[in-house]
């Protein structure tokens, strides 16, 4: 046999794919790779700490922050853990307008995730700009109820800030219809193809009890073939109401965490359009009105609350002792959760794979350093 | 043009010196200029492809925009790596350019043949072998892992793709019986202009050999692993800027289109086509040309339409593709080209056959039935190895590999 060195290279922190500030330190031999070390934090901003200084209310445009790709759930996040906390009810009206808001998240964040693996892959931005073609539609109906774009700070205790009028509705149903001329585009460009099915079948293979041992969640523990779906597993809001099914891969390799991404890209289409029918109107209100949300004080005690955020299960853990700000606060962030299993699903793998087996775990590093 | 000057009263050496000059400035003018504006066609026909609208600002339809660039990267520092090797590292650009400079000489515009070398195809691949000197130059001398390990895969890859590349050159070689790229031409004017190698089966297989490994040869994707910007940066020009990154630019573009000018020159008829020889003359030659344009831009549009798609393939699923895939269908190939040659030429290429069964006579086989008989042999040999080895390299591909939880719940997984 032949003597090989095994050399270190540094991917990152400044590289063109590793999706943000993110280093990983490679062990490799030849083009193989033999360890993989993941190096972050250069985006830490004590966001935990700045939570258990903020008064509650502070704390919502924080967690825009969080995962910059999908405020909408993160406000959602934060707000039932306060609401848990506090005891406080939340209108059916608001309930509905979150559920929008989460799915036109999921479908966005799933788009854009799926057009830069290819990226990464490759494949010279077809796919991700098809991708940011709708998100950029969504993210105008965004602007429109909230003000912006992408830090929506659009959840309140109780409800959400600002109603959704008849327009809304109207422009909603109308970016509807182009949903699934793009699902059907985005499959039909590179679902079978040749080149993808080699990239991408049989790499970053995550088994089963992997999977659960590193408790991934989200579409990466869905594509090992686990059905764990916090909206199936947990019902929060009105998910109960919903007709929807659980997409769920079978090896859990990159290809079947795209095929499960594109299949609950049409789930949240359904969701959507069962929302639209249901949602109730304006007489409930849109918001709690008994909350007093500048100085909202929960009674001393803990609370977790959690959401299937398009990346994961979204957590967020509060301690109160009664004062007007949390005690403690602590976001159990599902790209962080889902980042350490990266080491075990890169080994054996080519560096070639490496980013991206990285896209397709779908990371945020807003996320994974708070 | 050189006998024109001589009869304007020229001394013969001097026309013919000023003739070359001419024609040389035309070729390296005509080269970078439309390499400019292939890079604004280019950007122009993905930015469509992706709903967007591309350089649109400087100039009409944004058509100045190659040269805003080109002064812009003129004006840029041109920085060289302190540890890098400097007579290598500026080299590297130069014999990059050089060589592809070079394979413009004997391309046929049309009827308007700048070189007429009886080895142009051999000279063709030579300059194109050229190339991994540049790039192994240029990773060598930047000093750099990821300029290092760019080179070593580009000149691997190179010298990979050249193999079923020039071998899928050798049918059309068989069928004409001449390297010369303008008798490869002549060869392809039957049928009104239209009797392009390309409507051949054997022409057909070889063409999308000659085309797929050329495309690797001008790393454009799916095969750009030399620059797999995810990867390794920018691969060999990692260190480059200003100028000198712009040639290496330029030298890319240029050798792209220069492939998509042999291709059309080897398979589809050059600027063979209909009316050509109807009109004959300066304005055939004029039609000639603007045929030959037309059939290498859309080879072009068809780079550009792979690049906007498909992603690039491993660095060793590369190397497979090349010798497990398109070496065995060259070589078949190379077969049935032979069966074509023989079926077709029977009395030309074999006297000892027509000695030993007599001459093919005309009257129970015409041309025509020959040809019916070569069309299918040459048809089902090619069909049946095309067959063969995608069966024999096959990712068994399924649709929908996902069930859901409604399916998991019901024992369907």
């Amino acid at each position: 046999m032949l003597k090989t060195e095994e050399l270190q290279i540094n991917i990152g922190p400044q590289h063109p794919s590793t999706h943000g500030v993110f280093r990983m330190l490679v062990t490799v031999d030849g083009e193989t790779l033999v360890d993989l070390k993941p190096v972050f934090g250069y985006l830490h901003r004590n966001h935990e700490q700045l939570g258990e200084v903020n008064t509650y209310l502070q704390n919502m445009p924080f967690t825009d922050r969080l995962d910059y790709f999908n405020s909408m759930v993160n406000n959602h996040a934060y707000a039932r853990a306060v609401e848990t906390l506090a005891g406080v009810e939340v209108p059916e009206r608001a309930q509905y307008i979150r559920v929008i808001m989460d799915e036109l998240s999921r479908i966005l964040n799933h788009a854009t995730a799926m057009g830069f693996m290819l990226g990464d892959m490759g494949a010279w931005q077809t796919a991700l700009l098809w991708g940011m073609r709708e998100r950029e539609k969504i993210l105008d109906m965004f602007e429109y109820v909230s003000g912006a774009r992408m830090m929506c700070n659009y959840c309140r205790f109780g409800g959400v800030v600002r109603d959704i009028d008849d327009w809304f509705i109207t422009e909603l149903k109308k970016l509807m219809q182009g949903l699934p001329h793009y699902f059907d585009d985005f499959e039909g460009l590179l679902l079978n193809s040749e080149i993808l099915l080699a990239r991408a079948r049989n790499i970053g293979v995550l088994p089963k009890e992997l999977a659960l041992a590193y408790s991934v969640t989200g579409p990466v523990l869905r594509g090992s073939g686990v059905a764990y779906d916090i909206r199936k597993a947990e019902p929060y809001a009105v998910y109960d109401r919903f007709k929807f099914k659980v997409p769920v891969g079978t090896v859990g390799d990159v290809y079947d965490r795209f095929l499960v991404r594109i299949a609950e890209m049409r789930e949240s289409y359904k969701i959507l359009e069962q929302a639209i029918e249901q949602l109730p109107d304006a007489t409930g209100g849109f918001i709690n009105p008994k909350v007093k949300q500048q100085s909202l004080k929960a009674p001393a005690g803990e609370a977790y609350a959690r959401v299937e955020s398009p990346k994961g299960e979204l957590g967020f853990y509060l301690v109160s002792d009664g004062s007007g700000s949390a005690y403690r606060y602590k976001v159990r962030a599902p790209s962080f959760i889902n980042l350490s299993s990266l080491a075990d699903m890169c080994k054996g793998y080519s560096i070639a794979d490496v980013v991206v087996i990285l896209g397709s775990i779908d990371i945020v590093m807003g996320e994974v350093d708070r | 043009m050189a006998d024109a000057l001589t009869q304007l009263g020229f001394a013969s050496w001097l026309s013919v010196l000023i003739a070359s000059i001419i024609k040389v400035t035309l070729i390296l003018v005509g080269g970078s200029v439309g390499m400019m504006f292939l890079t604004w066609y280019e950007r122009r026909a993905i930015s469509y492809m992706q709903d967007r609208r591309g350089p649109n600002r400087v100039g009409p339809q944004g058509l100045l925009q190659p040269i805003s660039e080109a002064i812009k990267t003129m004006t840029k520092e041109d920085a060289t790596p302190r540890e890098a090797d400097r007579i290598v590292h500026f080299l590297a650009p130069v014999v990059m350019l050089g060589a592809t400079v070079l394979s413009f000489a004997v391309i046929p515009w049309g009827r308007m043949f700048p070189v007429d070398l009886n080895a142009a195809v051999l000279f063709v691949i030579a300059t194109g072998g050229l190339h991994s000197i540049g790039m192994m130059m240029a990773g060598w001398g930047s000093n750099n892992k990821f300029a290092l390990l760019g080179g070593m895969r580009g000149v691997a890859q190179l010298i990979s793709y050249e193999i079923p590349q020039v071998m899928a050159i050798i049918p059309v070689v068989l069928m004409t019986g001449s390297m010369s790229l303008q008798k490869i031409v002549e060869a392809q004017n039957d049928f009104g202009g239209l009797g392009w190698f390309v409507f051949s089966p054997v022409g057909l297989l070889g063409f999308a050999l000659f085309f797929t490994a050329s495309l690797a040869e001008g790393e454009r994707t799916p095969f750009d692993i030399p620059e797999a910007d995810s990867e390794i940066i920018a691969g060999y020009m990692t260190e480059y800027s200003g100028m000198k990154f712009a040639v290496f630019y330029l030298s890319n573009y240029m050798s792209n289109l220069a492939v998509c000018f042999i291709t059309a020159t080897l398979y589809l008829g050059g600027g063979n086509g209909p009316g050509v020889d109807a009109l004959g003359g300066f304005a055939g030659g004029l039609l000639s040309l603007i045929y030959f344009l037309l059939k290498s831009f859309a080879l072009f549009f068809i780079m550009v339409l792979i690049r906007a798609t498909v992603p690039r393939l491993r660095v060793d699923q590369l190397m497979g593709f090349a010798w497990k895939f398109l070496l065995p269908l060259v070589l078949v190939n190379i077969l049935s080209a032979s069966f074509w040659v023989a079926l077709l030429r029977w009395d030309q290429q074999w006297p000892q056959l027509t000695e030993w069964f007599g001459a093919p006579s005309t009257a129970d086989a015409t041309n025509w039935g020959r040809l019916a008989i070569a069309v299918v042999l040459t048809l089902l040999i090619n069909a049946g190895a095309v067959a063969l080895i995608m069966r024999l390299t096959n990712r068994n591909v399924q649709k929908h590999l996902y069930t859901t939880d409604e399916e998991l719940a019901l024992g369907l997984s």
